[in-house]
């Protein structure tokens, strides 16, 4: 069945400008009749009970409670449509957007609102008092992350940063050149390979001309953008820049190197910043003139587009050098998160154990599909092995154990039979051409059997209950590890990188807050048998059981600043 | 005044297409009304009063009247009430031959969103100037979220389960066997309904009916002519109509408008929900089916899950066979309105030509009852009893 979610345009009514204006700020009007006092919903000028004209607007409280509702399967985003009864005793149409639909209960106590959707269509949407609170966790966090870059520049001047040298002309290289230009920045692009610039600007043009199909940009300011880009094979021309951006393949002699000759040729202080995912900051910076000025800054891909920017603290790194981090990635519209130097920082280190697990889980019985609609279901918006398909993760994994003959054999039969994910029209799903929807193909089945029968496995089948025990206990035991070394600052720096980086829905607040609302004490118990089914992976943070001893929080913990604020921890 | 055997069902047709690739809809509705009228053993010359729905082509009935080449016409109704338009077409029909303006009603019904790739939707809506729309523009364009919550609620307040809707679907599945045109002829147990995945929670995917395309046609005579005929004379003893929507913000999901047009009906017919031996209830979802069934009066509000358990809407089986050809759920739910259907099957039990396997064996009063646009706003229902003369 097709699910159609756009609803047609409405025209607006003369008579129903009051209605419409109060909604546009969020506010909800019904009506009541002074004549037999009976209010309605939907503005009419005249009362649909008694047909009186004498009918006056009356702001509603917004107070309700939820008569009947259904969860839309298969929709993109959860939505659930509802009849809710509002507390003027009227029991009207609704529909939550933003809250998690599967603990819904007839009988809830809900908040009406009006809110623009995605299409920007106004929806009389309700919420939960469960979402409520979750959100008004993110905009604490949220807030927190943007007070560091004060915190880190007090005192300290401004630097101004007109031209920014991003050095590799691949694919990170052209999404954080995309966002630099977007953001004003002039931009040098260096690269060895005189005919990668030909490719780097085609895909930037293509960016900037969809944005002015979009109506984002006019055509005279996507111009005015490309304009700004300047190319150049010559290290030396680094001295042109104000701060340097690395940004080639993630192996450690080739980073060595290039920052190495960086350091040769930036202008002494200019910061030199580097985009790696999974190399340990302080030997890159050892290779250079300035370690206090060296500092990671970990795009997400495309880094044009996803808000999250990992600031990686070497132990050299100083805080003027962060606050001008903090300062850039704020003028790049990205949300900075200063994080300590370790294998995978705070986002994919959490991700990368998800990862791992999920691999575990199809050898020992489950399928991608079933693992994935745990986690959309969860509420994340795409599963392990839909987001692995679309980043190009078989690939990656694949070529990065070439060079330790190290073996996987799921991934290298996926490689071998040229399933590297949407890309190819095939990885762990199939694709229509054209199309990013996931479609089980009996071929993979196959595969993960296999694998399971060369581990000498026998297959079981694997509640959806236990997937989920065995993604999020372990991601909050892993985040937990990075609170205790202080690789996260704050346990809230977690959620706000999984909101903005792997999109975590703000109405579950994040990993850490999810771990408070399941109780420490319950998550710890939990952790401690599925250490003793499923191995190390999950034996608990020594920090998860001293909390839960204690009966501390992870809220609370931010609040008693225990140890490592300073979070160079290593 | 009532009509009660003022009018007489002299011709059915159903189009056996169920999905019309290389068929127009003009054209699928001259097939089912020549269907109908050679059934009767009438022309297109007979005919003096014609009904259709508004998603016939053209304005009103016109261009099918013209395009079908009915060319004494001196009535005309093209009442529209969603799925439910022909029951309350047959009634006006029955009204109008028992008041002397009319002789012969033709009435067609034809669509094919699934040829036209439309869904389940009606079409020629525009919904962009439905007032109450442009308030609160609710998500659920598809019905299948206003019946999900009439069951939810159901559910909640009446305690009937997801196995008790299953039943429903099985009950359909076991007479579309015998149905050769059936869209879904495999007969299903309750685990098989159990197994189908969730659309719209409780609502599962057998539980929605079919998408299909093809229509049928009905001609309503004088009980004079259609005794002249050769088919089996089958009388429309009453006929009762009525809507409901939300007033203003108090929508009602626990009960339909069936509850007042049955009660229309069965007064005029002088019957009783008892007297009743097989009916033709709108299946768009397995909850309506349970929901008439209450507010008709086969059992008692909220006991309608109960009702339809251990298969007591099979044909040979059950207190009451309901939908024998399958019904929408298994067989034919042309143009996503199923109103048409739910008359041709009365009308084929009422006549005794039912499949063999599912024919009851009292059949002198049968009814047809259906509910047009969301049960859980705007909707209006129609409910047709028959009798054989």
């Amino acid at each position: 069945m097709t699910i159609e979610t756009k609803p047609p345009r409405a025209e607006v009514s003369p008579e129903a400008r009051i209605f419409r204006e109060a909604a546009a700020e969020g506010r909800f009007l019904i009506r009541r009749c002074g004549a037999c006092g009976e209010a309605h919903y939907y503005p009419r000028s005249h009362c649909p009970v008694c047909g009186s004209r004498d009918v006056d607007w009356v702001e509603a409280s917004g107070g309700a409670s939820l008569y009947s509702f259904t969860v839309m399967e298969g929709a993109k985003r959860a939505t659930a449509p509802a009849i809710v009864d509002l507390d003027e005793g009227l029991r009207i149409n609704s529909v939550v957007l933003d809250a998690d639909v599967h603990r819904l209960a007839i009988g809830d106590r809900v908040t009406v609102a009006f809110q623009a959707d995605r299409e920007g269509v106004l929806r009389l949407a309700f919420t939960t008092a469960e979402a409520n609170a979750a959100r008004a966790h993110t905009d604490a966090a949220m807030a927190a992350v943007a007070a560091d870059e004060k915190a880190f520049a007090a005192g300290k001047p401004p630097v101004e940063i007109e031209t920014v040298a991003v050095i590799g002309a691949g694919n990170m290289g052209i999404g954080i050149t995309t966002a630099f230009l977007k953001a004003g920045f002039s931009v040098l692009m260096i690269d060895r390979a005189e005919e990668a610039f030909e490719r780097a600007r085609a895909r930037i043009a293509e960016t900037l001309e969809r944005d002015v199909t979009r109506k984002r940009l006019s055509a005279e300011g996507a111009a005015a953008t490309l304009a700004r880009l300047a190319t150049s094979t010559a290290m030396a021309d680094l001295a042109r820049a104000d701060l340097v951006v690395e940004a080639v393949w993630e192996q450690m002699e080739l980073k060595t190197s290039v920052f190495a000759e960086a350091s040769r040729h930036a202008r002494p202080g200019v910061c030199l910043c580097s985009n790696t995912s999974t190399l340990d900051i302080d030997e890159i910076a050892a290779a250079t003139d300035r370690p206090d000025r060296v500092v990671g800054l970990h795009f997400f891909n495309p880094a044009h587009v996803m808000r999250l920017l990992e600031v990686v603290r070497g132990a050299a790194t100083s805080e003027a050098t962060l606050a001008l981090a903090m300062q850039v990635g704020q003028r790049l519209g990205k949300v900075p998160v200063v994080v300590g130097n370790a294998y995978g920082f705070v986002g994919n280190r959490l991700m990368i154990a998800r990862e791992r697990q999920a691999a575990r889980m199809l050898l020992e019985g489950a399928l991608p599909r079933q693992i994935d609609a745990v986690l959309t279901r969860f509420g994340m918006p795409m599963g392990t092995f839909e987001m692995q398909d679309m980043a190009g993760g078989i690939e990656l994994s694949y070529r990065n154990r070439q060079s330790t003959g190290e073996k996987n054999f799921i991934i290298d039969r996926l490689f071998e039979a040229g399933r590297l994910g949407q890309k190819t029209g095939k990885g762990y799903y199939r694709y229509e051409p054209g199309k990013t929807r996931p479609i089980v193909d009996a071929e993979v089945t196959a595969i993960i059997e296999a694998a399971s029968a060369d581990a000498g496995i026998e297959r079981r089948a694997i509640s959806d209950e236990e997937i989920e025990e065995r993604l999020i206990l372990l991601m909050i035991n892993e985040g937990a590890k990075l609170v205790a070394a202080g690789i996260a600052r704050r346990p809230s720096d977690i959620d706000v990188v999984w909101q903005t980086g792997f999109g975590w829905p703000s109405w579950k607040g994040g990993p850490m807050y999810h771990a408070d609302r399941l109780g420490i004490g319950a998550v710890h118990a939990r952790l401690v048998d599925l250490h003793a089914r499923f191995g190390d992976p999950f034996a608990p943070a020594p920090l998860l059981e001293t909390m839960a001893r204690s009966g501390e929080t992870f809220a609370t913990l931010a609040s008693s600043a225990t140890g490592s604020e300073t979070g160079t921890a290593r | 005044m009532s009509i009660k055997g003022q009018a007489c069902v002299a011709g059915i047709y159903e189009h056996p297409t169920r999905r019309a690739d290389d068929l127009s809809i003009a054209r699928l509705h001259a097939d089912v009304a020549l269907g109908a009228l050679a059934d009767a053993g009438l022309s297109p010359s007979d005919v003096d009063a014609y009904f259709c729905g508004a998603d016939a082509p053209g304005i009103g009935g016109f261009s099918m009247a013209e395009y079908i080449g009915l060319n004494n016409l001196r009535y005309m109704d093209t009442t529209e009430t969603g799925g439910s338009s022909y029951l309350l077409h047959v009634s006006h029909a029955a009204r109008a031959i028992a008041t002397g303006q009319c002789n012969v009603a033709l009435i067609t019904m034809a669509d094919r969103p699934l040829a036209a790739g439309a869904g389940p939707v009606l079409a020629g809506v525009d919904m962009s100037k439905v007032p109450e729309r442009e308030f609160a523009p609710p998500v659920m364009v598809p019905p299948v979220y206003g019946y999900a919550m009439v069951a939810k609620r159901h559910m909640h307040e009446f305690g009937t389960t997801a196995e008790q809707l299953a039943w429903v679907k099985v009950a359909a599945s076991h007479h579309a066997q015998y149905n050769p045109h059936a869209r879904l002829r495999e007969p299903m147990t309750l685990a098989d309904v159990m197994a189908s995945p969730l659309v719209a929670d409780p609502l599962r995917r057998a539980d929605c009916c079919v998408v299909t395309d093809g229509g049928g046609a009905l001609v309503i005579t004088r009980p004079e002519i259609a005794r002249s005929l050769a088919r089996p004379v089958v009388k429309i003893a009453g006929a009762g109509e009525a809507m409901r929507h939300s007033r203003g913000g108090r929508i009602d999901l626990l009960h339909s408008a069936g509850v007042f047009s049955a009660a229309k009906a069965f007064e005029e017919a002088g019957v009783t929900p008892g007297d009743i031996k097989y009916a033709s209830l709108y299946d768009s979802f397995t909850i309506t089916v349970i929901m008439q069934l209450e507010d008709i009066g086969f059992c008692e509000k909220g006991m309608g899950g109960r009702f339809v358990a251990d298969g007591n809407l099979i044909s040979g089986i059950g207190r009451l066979p309901v939908n024998t050809d399958g019904g929408g759920l298994c067989s034919n739910h042309p143009g996503n309105k199923g109103g048409m259907t739910k008359m041709l099957e009365a009308v084929r039990q009422c006549r005794g030509e039912a499949h063999p396997s599912v024919q009851v064996a009292d059949h002198g009063l049968v009814l047809a009852h259906g509910t047009g646009g969301l049960l859980s706003s705007q909707h209006m229902a129609g409910t047709v009893i028959l009798e054989a003369a």
